[in-house]
């Protein structure tokens, strides 16, 4: 078997990716160790209104239900609204991920992409000491899938790069662990995405509360890897569950876990290589949120892929125009968003408190640095000696 | 005596992959659709029986 391309891994990284060198004219091939594309789910499912500028989902199928905003709660339940254009590229969309990989998938094939499921990829093939496909098990046989380009889109547990000697192993302190339920018999109709925050609630990071429409929620929570113990994501998700009235009475429809990275992004082009998506961490380390940031690194990588097979140039530095785009789109947001997560990591819930409270009547839609420094500290003004990390970086 | 290495409960393995992302020993495999433990490159570090959010992976012999 011989590709231009092949992809491993059909998350919305691979399919993307795929999607647009097969636009290109790439011979491109997906493959998937799952016997379903996007199955099982794991996922708070919330993504951005942006989107829809890829123009890469067609019709709403995939959309569970539409958001005004999101409402973020600090550890005493102070409570901060966003409208949804600034609350971030989670915002927006509830949609219903498996539906939501699969039609990206079959945007891709309909580009032409092949699409192989139940194989897994099991090593690099090499050809003259470089990178010329992926070894991988069909349905326990092996099989040599020979490419010019090989594409990592496999996800937070990446072992493409690891293979091309990237270093991919994620720090406790750079991984949220996370379990997350369905939950129908709920009121799933509120027009808010909900995060709550606290030591007590979610060790560094949050509980989350998606609404799907009608009685059903999407209730999630990550957990610091480093400040994690056995199953306490788990434990802490039932507990916040059975001590809110509003979801005390759901019933679940899906438990699931899930690993999410919240570190720098690392490198992410090898000479015939590149990674894309949770591989290559283009993740908000703030918020754990990556679909966005994996169609938009997708579209950028296929791009160059399709330049790379037109040109038969596979080398890093061509392979590099990958790595400035992505860079220039979101590369300076994600190192920046690293600043603020170590920042808000090191804070008391104290602290927190007084931010929400702060920021309960800030007008968002008025921002300008200056009156949000101002909101700050007129009402805290001890916030302002534990915001100083975050000043520097606004001048930076 | 040794130390004892990390076992996955393989009814209780949801198949998130946290465990393999973060074993240091690159000691944890997908086996049949389940992570599995290595136990010739576990040393025990115990990242991954924090890690499990659903706290499938304890210790072996327990
Ligand atoms: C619990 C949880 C909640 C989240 N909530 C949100 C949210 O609300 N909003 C948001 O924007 N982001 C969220 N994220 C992050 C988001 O899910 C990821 O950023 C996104 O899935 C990344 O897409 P991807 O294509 O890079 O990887 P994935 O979607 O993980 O896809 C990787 C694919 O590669 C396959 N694969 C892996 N290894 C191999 C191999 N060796 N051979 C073949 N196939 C392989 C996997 O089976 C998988 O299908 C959440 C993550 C978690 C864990």
């Amino acid at each position: 078997m011989k590709y231009d391309v092949v992809v491993v891994g059909s998350g919305p990284a691979g399919s993307v990716t795929a999607r647009f060198a097969a636009e290109a004219g790439a011979k491109v091939l997906i493959i998937e160790r799952r016997a379903e594309v996007g199955v099982p789910v794991l996922c708070g499912e919330g993504i951005g209104q942006k989107v829809d500028a890829f123009h890469v989902l067609e019709g709403t199928r995939w959309i569970a239900s539409k958001m005004d905003g999101a409402r973020i709660f600090s550890p005493n339940g102070t409570k901060v609204t966003l409208a949804a254009e600034y609350a971030g590229s989670e915002t927006g969309y509830v949609v219903y991920r498996d539906i939501f990989d699969q039609e990206l998938a079959r945007g891709a094939v309909k580009k032409g992409a092949r699409l192989m499921l139940n194989t897994r990829a099991v090593g690099l093939l090499k050809k003259n000491g470089k990178i010329a496909g992926v070894q991988a098990l069909h349905l326990n046989k092996t099989i040599d899938i020979e490419a010019d380009v090989v594409v990592g889109a496999d996800g937070v547990e990446s072992r493409i790069g690891k293979w091309a000697g990237i270093q991919t192993t994620l720090k406790p302190h750079d991984l949220e662990t996370c379990a997350q339920y369905t939950l129908a018999n709920v009121d799933g109709t509120s027009p808010y995405c909900d995060f709550y925050l606290g030591k007590q609630i979610a060790p560094g990071g949050y509980v989350w509360v998606f609404p799907k429409g009608k009685d059903t929620v999407n209730v999630g929570i990550g957990v610091l890897a480093s400040l994690s113990d056995s199953g306490k994501a788990l434990r802490l998700l039932d507990k916040f569950i059975a001590s809110h009235a509003e979801l005390k009475s759901g019933q679940p429809l899906r438990l699931l876990s899930g690993a999410d990275p919240v570190a720098e992004p690392i490198e992410s082009i090898r000479d015939h290589l590149l990674l894309v998506g949770d591989a290559a961490r283009h993740v908000d380390p703030i918020t754990g949120g990556g679909l966005m940031l994996s169609i938009e690194g997708g579209k950028l990588a296929g791009e160059t892929i399709g330049r790379a097979v037109e040109q038969q140039r596979f080398d890093q530095q061509f392979l590099s125009e990958y790595e400035t785009k992505w860079k220039g789109a979101f590369g300076k947001k994600l190192h920046r968003n690293y600043v603020v997560k170590e920042t808000l990591l090191d804070m008391e819930d104290k602290t927190l408190d007084m931010l929400a409270d702060s920021l309960k009547d800030y007008k968002f839609e008025e921002f300008s640095t200056f009156s949000l420094i101002k909101a700050l500290v007129t009402k805290h003004p001890s916030l302002l000696v534990k915001l100083t990390p975050l000043m520097k970086l606004a001048r930076a | 005596m040794a130390k004892p290495k990390a076992y996955v409960q393989k009814d209780m393995c949801l198949a998130c992959g946290g465990c393999i992302s973060i074993c240091p020993q690159d000691a944890l495999l997908w086996i049949s659709s389940k992570a599995e433990v290595n136990t010739v490159l576990c040393n025990s570090c115990s990242l991954c029986v924090k890690t499990c959010p659903i706290g499938a992976i304890t210790w072996e012999g327990q």
